[in-house]
């Protein structure tokens, strides 16, 4: 079996809809697993994901040729490191744009690279047209779809909403009570070394409750990275 | 919305009906022999700065993609531009000399290389034209002996019309193309209709050929590597080692090279200048 260097981006085309959780959760799911991950923040202003994983994310400025070259020439790397890009929504467009532009898809397959789409969904139509856009630009290009309950609840209509997003599958993200999303903010705090060994200062009810909702996120993740695997083992075609 | 992808990969182009060329109804040998004619393409303005080298770089790159055996002629004394992107198949001339003028002219028909193609350096395409004139080289177009393909490089300026009136004698028999060049983002204002038409009334071009912008990083980078726009995309160096250029600003040299080959295709330059058999 050919090992395959992942690339995912996480994004929206919208703001405020979870997409830096989404990159900080599947970077701290990777380093919790002593995997090295290589992260990318397009959000050049505020980098927040930056800011959680400052030794292993760089911050990148798409609109600019040299950010596109950090950012593209890095992914393009078929070292078996995961890279992860949280899209900034003000980069979505020139994002996607650029990657059509260079041809960087067709690039990453050549080299052994799998790039991977999780788009974070909300309740306007705009966002499943976005990625059915990508979807019809890029038949073969691998998506699934994040259901972030927290940021953006999609409400009674959530089957309907998600069943519009042409994903070939979907993570779901539990929403959290204000108090323990309140410990998320906290920088300092990792994941990662938090499902290893809690904080010792950190408050029983808060640390039940983050493990409670860490432990299925993270669950998920490792059955997408083991259905992954299965596919591409020519074992079992 | 997402741009959709360029086509990058591509196939032997389709041919087309090159636009509508008016005197070229009023050419009746032209058409006849076509494909055995050799074929010459001048690129050339009389203003500095326009991107002419750039334009006969494409054009090399573009006959040699699609393997139409091209040579070319630097005409920029004695440090040649062009050679140094493509040293093998270009020689440095100068165009008023008789000797340069035969290593040209004389071996059309004979060089294995049916296509020529004429940098013509700044400020000098007037006096070329003058010179290949007085040589009898348009006498033998006009024969059907040879064909020829003028690319007239105009900046944004109305010095650049002003050139057209200049070139307007020799360019009857020529398949005349207008080249308005953005590689390095310049801006064409639209002229006034009646100023134009006051230029034009002398001259019939062929069509207009548009080249698109091209970041500049990339630009500086291939101008760095000094190779050709397609060795630079299959990353290589000038001695065709493996190079390491970056992915991004091949990306970029690629999909520009695409569209300035729609453009050459659009106008039909194969047709004028390859084997109709292709």
């Amino acid at each position: 079996m050919a090992p395959r260097t992942l690339a995912f981006f996480v994004c929206s085309p919208h703001s405020r809809t979870g997409v830096t959780t989404a990159a900080r959760l599947l970077t701290d799911y990777y380093l919790s697993r002593n995997v090295d991950v290589e992260g990318f923040d397009t959000d050049f202003r505020e980098p927040l994901y930056a800011v959680f994983f400052p030794e292993a994310t760089r911050i990148v400025d798409v609109s600019e040729i040299k950010g596109q070259i950090s950012l593209f020439d890095r992914l393009l790397v078929a070292d078996e490191t995961p890279k992860i890009v949280d899209v900034w929504h003000r980069s979505y467009e020139r994002l996607f744009a650029t990657i059509a532009e260079i041809g960087f898809l067709e690039e990453a397959r050549r080299r052994g690279v799998e790039p991977i789409v999780l788009f974070q969904t909300d309740v306007t139509e705009s966002a499943a047209n976005s990625a059915l856009v990508l979807k019809t630009t890029w038949p073969d290009l691998m998506m699934n779809v994040i259901h972030n309950r927290g940021a953006s609840p999609l409400g009674a209509d959530s089957l309907a909403i998600l069943a519009r997003y042409p994903a070939s599958g979907k993570f779901v993200i539990p929403s959290l009570e204000a108090p323990i999303a309140r410990a998320l903010n906290d920088v300092d705090l990792s994941l990662s070394r938090f499902m290893r060994e809690p904080p010792a200062g950190m408050s029983l009810v808060v640390r039940a409750a983050l493990k409670a909702w860490l432990s299925p996120i993270f669950t998920q993740f490792q059955s997408f990275e083991l259905r992954l695997e299965l596919q591409s083992s020519e074992w079992l075609r | 919305m997402v741009k959709k992808p360029v086509k990058i990969t591509r196939e032997a182009p389709a041919k087309r009906e090159p636009e509508s060329r008016p005197r070229k109804a009023e050419a009746p040998a032209v058409a006849a022999n076509a494909a055995a004619r050799p074929a010459v393409i001048v690129v050339g303005a009389d203003k500095g700065g326009v991107g002419k080298t750039t334009i006969a770089r494409a054009i090399l790159d573009f006959l040699s993609l699609n393997d139409i055996h091209t040579r070319a002629f630097d005409t920029e004394t004695p440090r040649g531009t062009l050679h140094r992107f493509h040293p093998d198949e270009t020689m440095i001339v100068d165009l008023t000399e008789p000797s340069d003028q035969m290593k040209i002219i004389d071996t059309l028909n004979t060089s294995q290389a049916k296509v020529s193609v004429i940098d013509v350096r700044a400020g000098g395409l007037s006096p070329a034209l003058g010179a290949l004139d007085e040589i009898g080289f348009f006498d033998a177009v006009k024969g059907g002996e040879f064909r020829f393909v003028l690319l007239h490089v105009i900046g944004p300026s109305i010095a650049s019309l002003e050139e057209i009136a200049e070139i307007a004698p020799y360019v009857a028999d020529a398949n005349y193309f207008m080249v308005k060049n953005h590689v390095n983002d310049t801006t064409f204002f639209e002229w006034d209709p009646q100023t134009h038409a006051k230029y034009f009334e002398h001259v019939v071009t062929s069509g207009e050929i548009t080249i698109p912008k091209l970041s500049e990083l990339a630009y500086e980078q291939v101008e760095l590597s000094g190779t050709p726009f397609s060795t630079f995309i299959g990353n290589q160096d000038a001695q065709g080692r493996p190079a390491e250029h970056s992915f991004v600003l091949r990306g970029y040299v690629r999909t520009w090279l695409a569209r300035v080959a729609d453009e050459f295709e659009r106008v039909g330059l194969l047709d004028l200048v390859g084997d109709k058999r292709r």
